[in-house]
C-alpha cells in the first residue's frame, strides 16, 4: 500500500509517538486523524500539520468510549471519505508494584488500586480493541485497503511494577495473530494487521524522568541511547509498504538486555 | 471566508490553495485549526455543507449544565423556587402519576 494518498487515524497523535507518526504520515502525503485527549495539544498539532501542507483534523475523543470511537471514525469518513491506516498509539502508565510492604513490619501496607488497574486496561487495552475494531468495520465496509497498528510494548514481556501496562500491552501484541487469523476466516482480504512493540522511546514520559534513573535504562541498551519516536513512524511506514507483513508484533527497542545480557 | 456558530463555539470555513480549511474560535478570540487541505477539488457549496457536517461530528451537541441562578427573587431560605414555564411549547402537563403507565 502506498503512503501517499492514504488516509491514516492516530490515536494519540497529539503527543509522543503518536505525534511523530502523524506528522510522518503528513509529510509522505497521507491525510491524517489526529485524535487525542487534550484539545490544546491537538491544536499545536494539526497547526503543525496544516502549516507543512498536510491535509489533517483533529478530533478530540476519550478511545475508552464506544461512542467516541463512533465520533472520529465518522469524522474521518466525512472529512476524507475513507480510511486506509489505523494507528493505537493512546496509551497511559500508572506504575506501581501489586503489593508494598512496609519495612518495619513486613506487612502488606498498600496494593495495586483498582483505579491504577482498570484505567491502564481502560486506555491500553479496550481503547486498542475499540479503536482497531470501529477502522476495520470501516476499512470492511468501504472495501478500502487497510493496515491496522496496534501499538504494545517491549514490557510486554513483563516488567516489574507495571502488571497493568505489561497485561495490556501483551494483549495487544497478540492481536494481529487474533485479527489476521479471524480475517481469512471470514474472507477478509484487504486489511493486514502489524503491531508495534517499542522499546524506550524519547518521549515527554522518559525525558522528564529522573535522569540518574533513564541513564540506568541506557546502560541496558546496546544502541545505547533512545529510540527517537521518527524511528518507530519510519517502522510504521514501512508496515505500510511492505505487503508481506502480517499478522506479527515487530519489536523496535535499539537492542534492550535485560542486566545479564540476555536480550528482552 | 464563511462563519457560522454552532453549539455556542465560532466556526469559519476559508477556501485555500488546495482545498478548505476550518479554524474554530477560542475563547481569547484566537483561532484554532480544526482541519486543514479538506474537500479538494469539491464544488463551493457541497464542501461548505460538508465543512459544517465535520464540524457537527467532531463537537457533538451534548447536554450543558446551567448553574442555578442564585439571583433569581423566588426562594424560602436557601431552597430556590422556579415555577414552570406553562407557556413554554415544551412544556407538558402531565397529570398522570406512574402507576398509569402501559405495562
Amino acid at each position: 500500500m502506498e503512503i501517499k494518498g492514504s488516509v491514516a487515524l492516530v490515536t494519540g497523535g497529539d503527543d509522543g509517538i503518536g505525534e511523530a507518526v502523524a506528522k510522518f504520515f503528513a509529510k509522505r502525503g497521507a491525510k491524517v486523524v489526529i485524535v487525542g485527549r487534550a484539545q490544546k495539544h491537538i491544536d499545536r498539532v494539526v497547526k503543525e500539520i496544516k502549516d507543512a501542507c498536510g491535509a489533517v483534523i483533529g478530533v478530540q475523543a476519550d478511545v475508552t468510549s464506544e461512542a467516541d470511537t463512533a465520533k472520529f471514525i465518522r469524522a474521518t469518513l466525512v472529512a476524507f471519505g475513507k480510511l486506509n491506516i489505523a494507528v493505537t498509539c493512546a496509551g497511559i502508565i500508572h506504575d506501581g508494584t501489586m503489593l508494598t510492604l512496609d519495612k518495619v513490619t513486613g506487612k502488606v501496607s498498600h496494593k495495586l488500586s483498582l483505579d491504577k488497574w482498570q484505567s491502564v486496561i481502560d486506555v491500553d487495552l479496550t481503547g486498542t480493541f475499540l479503536t482497531l475494531r470501529d477502522a476495520a468495520e470501516a476499512m470492511v465496509n468501504g472495501g478500502w485497503e487497510g493496515l491496522l497498528v496496534p501499538i504494545a510494548s517491549v514490557n510486554k514481556v513483563g516488567q516489574v511494577g507495571q502488571m497493568n501496562y505489561s497485561s495490556a500491552k501483551v494483549a495487544d501484541a497478540l492481536m494481529p495473530k487474533i485479527i489476521i487469523g479471524e480475517f481469512l476466516m471470514r474472507g477478509i482480504r484487504n486489511i493486514r494487521c502489524v503491531g508495534i512493540a517499542p522499546g524506550y522511546t524519547r518521549t515527554s514520559m522518559l525525558t522528564g524522568m529522573n535522569q540518574d534513573a533513564l541513564k540506568a535504562i541506557l546502560a541496558d541498551v546496546h544502541l545505547g541511547r533512545l529510540v527517537e519516536p521518527d524511528e518507530i513512524a519510519a517502522m510504521i511506514g514501512h508496515c505500510v509498504e511492505n505487503g508481506a507483513l502480517n499478522a506479527t508484533t515487530i519489536e523496535i527497542t535499539g537492542g534492550l538486555c535485560y542486566p545479564s545480557g540476555i536480550a528482552k | 471566508m464563511k462563519h457560522f456558530t454552532y453549539n455556542d463555539m465560532a466556526f469559519a470555513i476559508d477556501k485555500t490553495g488546495n482545498g478548505w480549511t476550518i479554524a474554530r474560535q477560542l475563547p481569547d478570540g484566537a483561532l484554532a485549526v480544526v482541519g486543514a487541505e479538506l474537500f479538494q477539488d469539491m464544488p463551493d457549496h457541497e464542501a461548505v455543507a460538508r465543512a459544517q457536517t465535520l464540524v457537527r461530528t467532531i463537537y457533538p451537541v451534548g447536554i450543558k449544565i446551567v448553574g442555578p441562578d442564585v439571583t433569581h427573587p423566588n426562594r424560602v431560605g436557601d431552597l430556590k423556587i422556579v415555577g414552570p414555564d406553562v407557556n413554554h411549547p415544551n412544556f407538558i402537563c402531565w397529570n398522570k402519576d406512574s402507576t398509569s403507565f402501559a405495562k
